[in-house]
């Protein structure tokens, strides 16, 4: 007998209608799933688990990537803490995180909305739209390099012409900061566009009639319904683009390496650079493990948060 | 023309709102262009004469080690892309379909794992790596790749295995059909779209990956793309031409996959937004 299956259908069912296979016992079936999901927990505790107890050791020794070194308590800890440079890497990507995702948002929500409305070619813009995304940041951090890194660039050359004077994009710590963070939402704008499509997709238009003939305005139907009617999505599309701008490492090495002075270190770039620059194991292990505290305490926080948004 | 504004009242509109997104596509896509126009333009030392050339890409391709660079990245990417399909489905399905307090665990840890960040476990494995000769190698490489890709290769397989009906399943298994069977047979079989965007999300996370390989690979030979490239960057004198032609290999199999495989792109690049689920 070969099912023939049509369509499958998109609303997903919860798992509680399998029954086991008739003539054969609980047990059975429950050995063939161990089985089935055994080589991805393996995986998981291999290379992800694992390394994290590790990491926890590390973290409490003061020795090298090739020797252990001693046991030296929590004064990795007490150090990282008390260095300044931890602190300025901690609010760098506090402000990173909070232009990723909120910059990121507030285009990608205006594209969307904008690519609801009718204009010429939208199937177009949308694909174009999409192409900082597409592109991987190794390449596209290319050529943001080539575009603002010397004076001799194409926009620094431009800024002097129209009367700026000479701006250094990349040597101003200021400006650099400022300059990776416009990177990152370049970089992020489309996914948050994409979410933000999907779950505007999903909105039933009547409603919007109604509103319109008891007059709302186009910003009171917009704060009033739309918004509420994709929160669960929009919060999501905020969880996940928090983490990854957390962990980002490569949006930030590679158009400024962390400098200059430090001006765009965050903590991942600043743990990298102490493992494998200062050759300091246990201090950058410290680092990257605070960071991962707080990161597991924060979305356990958030994986509850949903579970209840979805209980709603 | 008031009388046409208001006859159609959304025309007028809508060509200003045409004008301003095409302006600014346009900026946005200032990088994309600078990229693929430096790269088919003469370099400046270059005696190839004309507009446009292919003498950047001849260049790369004859002089330097992009070949095996591109060979490497391919290789590890496939195999990523294959070993990480192969142990996610059934750990999808094991998602899907248990409904014992253990799989609510797993989910869990599943989750927790995903928002790791990539450099505390980097480390202790470049560590234990290094000490069973993996360190400086290809293989390694594959596996710390598959490692990060489980949870959320994982979770779309589970989320597409869900809207696959399991009456189908019950009725094989009044059959007499095994679960592994069922699984193999019914639900795998009809899950192409779930095991596409699968493997796009493994196939970007390896192709683009940059801090796994700049922390792993020391020896060039070995080098794979993202990490070949900046050896091309000097201090005053980059050679652009030749930097932005290696981009654009770079830049052409997610741009072919994206332009042939939109949809499961979209869903494969977006991966993590199905932990919510």
């Amino acid at each position: 007998m070969t099912p023939t299956l049509t369509a499958p259908s998109t609303t997903a069912t919860t798992a509680s209608a399998s029954t086991p296979p008739a003539g054969k016992g609980v047990s059975r079936r429950t050995i063939t799933l161990i089985l089935l999901v055994a080589p991805c927990l393996v995986l998981v505790v291999l290379i992800n688990a694992y390394p994290l107890v590790v990491a926890a050791s590390q973290s409490i020794h003061n020795g090298t990537l090739i020797v252990t070194g001693d046991f030296v308590g929590f004064s990795n800890y007490l150090d990282v803490l008390t260095s300044p440079r931890f602190w300025t890497a901690a609010r760098f990507t506090l402000i990173f995180t909070i232009v990723g995702v909120f910059g990121s948002w507030l285009t990608g929500m205006g594209l969307a909305l904008l690519l609801r409305t009718k204009i010429p070619c939208r199937g177009v813009f949308k694909v174009l739209l999409m192409l900082p995304w597409v592109v991987p940041i190794v390449v596209s951090s290319t050529a943001w390099n080539w575009l603002v890194s010397t004076p001799t660039s194409p926009l620094p050359t431009l800024t002097a012409k129209l009367g700026f004077g000479e701006v250094h994009f990349l040597a101003n710590p200021t400006l650099a900061a400022i300059t990776v963070c416009v990177f990152k939402v370049w970089v992020s704008f489309p996914f948050m566009m994409l979410m933000t499509s999907a779950a505007l997709a999903a909105v039933d238009t009547t409603v919007y009639e109604a509103a319109g003939i008891d007059g709302a305005s186009r910003w009171q139907q917009f704060v009033h319904i739309t918004l509420p009617l994709i929160s669960r999505s929009t919060y999501i599309s905020w969880i996940l683009m928090t983490i990854f701008c957390v962990n980002d490492f490569p949006t930030i090495y590679l158009l400024t390496a962390g400098g200059p002075v430090d001006a765009t270190s965050s903590l991942v770039v600043l743990a990298y650079r102490t493992v494998f620059q200062d050759q300091q194991t246990g201090p950058g292990v410290a680092i990257a493990f605070l960071m991962t505290l707080v990161l597991v305490i924060v979305s356990t926080a958030l994986y509850r948060q949903i579970r209840k948004v979805d209980i709603a | 023309m008031t009388t046409i504004a208001s006859r159609e009242p959304g025309t007028r509109g809508q060509w200003w709102r045409f004008a301003a997104l095409l302006v600014i596509t346009l900026i946005v896509l200032v990088p994309v262009f600078a990229t693929l126009l430096l790269a088919i333009r003469p370099s400046a030392s270059s005696s190839a004469s004309g507009v446009l050339t292919l003498e950047n890409f001849r260049y790369i391709f004859t002089s330097t080690d992009v070949i095996v660079w591109l060979g490497n990245s391919l290789g590890v990417t496939l195999a990523t892309v294959v070993v990480s399909v192969v142990v996610a489905a059934p750990a999808g399905y094991v998602l899907s379909r248990g409904r014992s307090k253990a799989v609510a665990g797993f989910s869990l840890l599943l989750f927790v794992i995903q928002s790791l960040p990539v450099i505390t476990a980097i480390i202790p494995l470049f560590v234990l790596f290094a000490r069973i000769g993996l360190a400086d190698n290809l293989i390694g490489l594959v596996i710390v790749y598959v490692g990060s890709t489980m949870s959320v290769a994982t979770w779309m397989m589970a989320a597409y295995f869900d809207s696959i009906p399991h009456a189908l399943e019950e009725a094989a298994w009044v059959d007499g059909c095994s679960v592994f069977g069922s699984f193999a047979k019914i639900v795998l079989r009809n899950s192409l779209p779930g095991i596409l965007s699968t493997a796009i999300f493994a196939f970007l996370l390896a192709w683009n990956d940059y801090l796994v390989a700049l922390v792993f690979l020391r020896s060039s030979v070995i080098f794979t793309l993202p990490i070949g490239l900046q050896t091309f960057f000097q201090q005053n004198a980059t050679d652009w031409g030749s930097v932005m032609a290696v981009s654009v290999v770079m830049l052409l199999p997610p741009a072919i996959i994206f332009a042939v495989l939109n949809k499961y792109f979209s869903i494969g690049g977006i991966g993590g937004s199905l932990a919510g689920r």
